[in-house]
């Protein structure tokens, strides 16, 4: 599993564009820049959905006024379900990129991978926060599955001077 | 195993979700002594599932209930949270299509309509089809090639019973 000190893993990941989804390299968002990451189980999820999301949204200015060039919103769905999230939760408004890690790629290369079968959810990635500098992580709160307390936003701002 | 006129179908679990959370039904509990039309899509969310796809088979629901049909069951390897997201969005739950969902591809692998298309960032995947099933057997199977939505459409299986 990841931890504090270490480089972040590469992989892709998708995003509707203008001609529709594409992929690029995590490195791109990360290279040169002072990144928040954060990862959750599954678009539309209550949890996800009604909580954990939120969070950063609500703190997307606080993030950017210490320093952050990128929030990122990860989870094992695919573009077009990461797009319409980000259209109906207001995540786009904050400045929030949704992106799609539709392989699960980033998943399996933190080193969190769960599965869920009763609820259909397989590959999915647990919940976790990270503060990244210049690709390497060092922030790192996961969460146990099924608790949302140690990736909330605030959590994760505390933690920044 | 193909999808064709007089091949009864594997049984298979699939994921609704109900009123408490995620729901397993099985295909051969839905198809029992019962009529059904079972359409699939690639995904939930996608542009062509969502403008085209899906509203022929709300336009054509009630044309379906007069030639017999008791449940018209959308299919997609998506998770349940997603697929109800979706139902709602788009007024399908409302029009008394049944979501369901295939999140592990194991029975859209076992009828041979999977797909991968890492470009766009779609994994095991369904082809778009549209199949009438009578207690377990197939009637009427209507099936697309890749990027097409002609054949499975509501309109075109209509034109079938």
């Amino acid at each position: 599993m990841i931890e504090v000190g270490q480089r972040m893993p590469e992989a892709a990941l998708w995003r509707v564009g203008p001609n529709g989804p594409g992929r690029k390299p995590l490195k791109e968002y990360l290279t040169e820049k002072r990144v928040v990451l954060f990862g959750v189980p599954g678009a539309f999820t209550p949890t996800c959905d009604g909580a954990h999301l939120p969070s950063f949204i609500q703190a997307a200015d606080a993030f950017r006024s210490k320093g952050v060039d990128h929030i990122l919103c990860v989870a094992v769905n695919d573009a077009h379900v990461m797009f319409r999230w980000s259209e109906i939760s207001g995540a786009e408004k904050a400045g929030i990129e949704m992106l799609a890690d539709s392989d699960g790629a980033l998943a399996r290369g933190l080193g969190l991978v769960y599965n869920n079968p009763t609820a259909g959810m397989f590959g999915r990635s647990r919940r976790f926060a990270m503060l990244i500098d210049h690709c390497t992580v060092t922030e790192f709160n996961l969460d146990e599955v099924g608790q949302y307390q140690a990736s909330t936003a605030d959590v994760l701002l505390g933690q920044m001077p | 195993m193909t999808l064709e006129v007089g091949a009864r179908l594997p049984d298979a679990e699939f994921i609704e979700m109900g009123a408490n959370g995620p729901e397993t039904v099985t295909l051969s509990d839905l198809s029992k002594d019962r009529r059904i039309v079972l359409f699939a899509l690639p995904g939930a969310f996608t542009s062509t599932c969502t403008a085209a796809h899906l509203p022929s088979f709300m336009r054509t629901e009630a044309d379906f209930r007069d030639k017999g049909v008791q449940d018209i069951f959308c299919l997609s390897v998506n998770d349940p949270f997603v697929m109800g997201a979706w139902a709602e969005s788009t007024g399908a739950s409302k029009s008394g299509i049944r979501m369901i969902c295939d999140p592990g591809a194991i029975f859209t692998k076992a009828v041979e309509m999977d797909f991968t298309v890492p470009s766009i960032g779609l994994y095991n995947r369904s082809n778009r089809y549209a199949v009438v099933i009578d207690d377990g057997e197939i009637i009427a199977a209507n099936i697309d090639e890749p990027n097409v939505c002609d054949v499975s459409t509501g309109e075109k299986l209509l034109e079938q019973l």
